[in-house]
């Protein structure tokens, strides 16, 4: 008999495609919410992208009853305290997030308050502390990669302690996630490709990882396929919708999947260097990837040989000896940042990034065998061993 | 028909094993923290006072231990003097018996959603790898290596051998003072 044994959930409804914004109205009557708040930062507002979402619900008929756009880049407990007051005051009765990773956990958060009383966020804190279902929530991901609205996780900062609060509950998913090309549309080069990589390593350590199984292994390969054949076509041409809209679906497909199966040692490195040298998350996917894959290899040799199918296509696949596949699926990864530092200069080495000192890789890797991520990992990581693959992302 | 009558006591012997396992591992991590500079070396990240707990779910056994300073461990037993810091708790006595009879790793019953943590995860992730390194200690290495993801490349035989014939040893000394006591 088999010992494997997995657990797989998303109740989130996934709204994607043309005109996916027009439907924000008709989900929310669904709800019966008919008072709804958008969070967002001012980023968001300013690229203009709140207007057709608020376009979409006043042609309906459905007024925003108050719009926050301040989030900061790190939410903080303050910031999600007052948007709460904010939401009381004016009598909503459920959120819209629009933006990035930040907006969508501040909007999280607010909704943890909102439903279960109080002003003190920090009381929530930890894994299964949430009891009932929260008010409706909708997310509009602006950014293709962070799959924060299929995630059951929200990190929002106590300033007054200096640490990071991490809440965990299936009741902080999203009724909603709407998938709108439109939204992505604008972003910048450099954003879109850290981003990009950062869906694809979600998904490329989602399906080598321990965790892995077969459904999220599903939405994993499907989400690599969707990066490889858009990602560079999307730089080439930003204008393209289809293109943006394949990144969207394959960045909320990535983040099922590692909401499933959980992440390994490229994230616990890129957690560490994000707290250490305020690098983007997405950047730190990057730089990490193909050292992280090279030091897992021979505990994942058949999963990433797999994956040579979703980033090169059948014909290399078939063309590629099953014994090399595992390093072609390497060289993918590794040709698709070259690629991507030709377009926009994505660094590819951590002294590329100019942010990153060499005197600072130990203390990267001793705050990476901290983090939670590496205890899903395929290999044990010693501190020798964080080390070593920081010195080969190095230069 | 003869199953089901052996179920109950089937049950309760899982259990028993369980509540063992708990309290041979609770002394072997005080032990250890007394012979083991690594180990120590881990423990004091850990406050001072930090407690940490691992239990089965709702009800069932636990161990307790309490880092009283300079990366030493104390074994409370199963009751805690105050609110533990963190824990580790097993879904299921079915849960905790696969890992605990070395039939799941640590990290795949993690993995497998077998366990959940209450409690800052930097600080479950270090005393994972103190229950790993106790693991690799005290288990011969075919076993060992069953219990945790990699047999670590730094236990070699001879410390191996002095290492847990001591952690033994105060097992050992401190089950007899119990029972005196």
């Amino acid at each position: 008999m088999t010992n494997k044994y997995y657990e797989f959930f998303c109740p989130v409804k996934v709204i994607a495609g043309k005109a996916a914004l027009e439907h924000i109205p008709y989900e929310l009557t669904g709800l019966a919410a008919k008072r709804p708040m958008i969070i967002t930062d001012k980023g968001v507002r300013a690229a203009g992208l709140l207007d057709p979402v608020i376009a979409a619900c006043e042609e309906s008929g459905l007024e925003i009853v108050s719009i926050y756009d301040d989030v900061p880049p790190d939410s903080s407990t303050t910031v999600v305290r007052d948007i709460a007051a904010v939401y009381r005051k004016e009598k909503c009765d459920s959120i819209i997030a629009v933006g990035g990773g930040s907006a969508i956990d501040t909007g999280k958060a607010v909704n943890i308050l909102v439903s279960e009383g109080g002003d003190d966020i920090a009381r929530y804190t930890g894994a299964g502390v949430l009891k009932h279902p929260l008010k409706p929530f909708f997310v509009v991901p602006t950014t293709a990669g962070t799959g924060s609205e299929v995630t059951s996780v929200a990190v929002i900062t106590d300033e007054k302690k200096g640490v990071k609060l991490p809440f965990t509950s299936s009741f902080l998913l999203p009724n909603a996630a709407i998938i709108d090309p439109r939204m992505t549309l604008t972003l910048p080069p450099h954003i879109t490709a850290a981003t990009g990589m950062d869906a694809l390593t979600h998904a490329v350590e989602a399906f080598t990882c321990m965790a892995k199984n077969p459904l999220s292994d599903a939405y994993a390969t499907a989400a690599i396929k969707k990066i490889s054949q858009s990602l560079l076509a999307v730089m080439d041409n930003p204008k393209d919708q289809d293109g943006r809209l394949e990144l969207a679906q394959a960045s909320t497909m990535a983040g099922i999947a590692f909401s499933n199966s959980m992440v390994g040692l490229v994230h616990s490195l890129g957690h560490a260097t994000g707290a250490i040298c305020h690098l983007p998350h997405g950047l730190c996917m990057s730089l990490y990837l193909p050292y992280v894959l090279e030091f897992n290899l021979e505990s994942i040799r058949e999963s990433l040989g797999e994956l040579l199918l979703y980033l090169e296509g059948p014909e290399v696949y078939s063309a590629t000896p099953a014994s090399r596949r595992a390093e072609a699926s390497i060289s993918a990864i590794r040709k698709l940042r070259d690629a991507l530092h030709k377009r926009c200069e994505l660094p590819r080495t951590l002294k590329e990034t100019g942010k990153v000192l060499e005197t600072q890789l130990e203390a990267i890797a001793r705050q990476a065998l901290d983090d939670g991520s590496i205890m899903f990992n395929p290999r044990e990581v010693t501190l020798e061993d964080a080390l070593s693959v920081l010195r080969r992302a190095w230069a | 028909m003869l199953l089901k009558r052996l179920q109950p006591m089937m049950f309760q012997a899982r259990r028993n094993y369980v509540e063992l396992m708990f309290q041979v591992m609770g002394r072997a991590l005080q032990a250890i923290s007394d012979v083991d500079e690594p180990t120590r070396e881990e423990v004091r990240a850990l406050p001072e006072g930090f407690l940490f707990e691992m239990q089965v779910m709702p009800n069932g056994p636990k161990l307790i231990v309490e880092h009283t300073g300079d990366g030493k461990l104390h074994f409370h037993g199963d009751t805690a003097p105050r609110p533990v810091d963190l824990s580790i708790q097993f879904k299921h006595m079915a849960h905790a018996f696969l890992v605990l009879s070395f039939q799941e790793k640590t990290s795949v019953a993690f993995a497998n959603d077998r366990m959940l943590v209450d409690g800052d995860v930097s600080y479950a992730v270090r005393m994972t790898r103190v229950l790993n390194r106790l693991e690799s200690f005290i288990l011969p290495k075919l076993v060992a290596q069953r219990a945790v993801k990699e047999y670590p490349a730094d236990i070699h035989l001879p410390e191996k051998l002095m290492s847990s014939a001591r952690i033994y040893l105060k097992v050992a000394t401190q089950f007899v003072e119990t029972v005196r006591a």
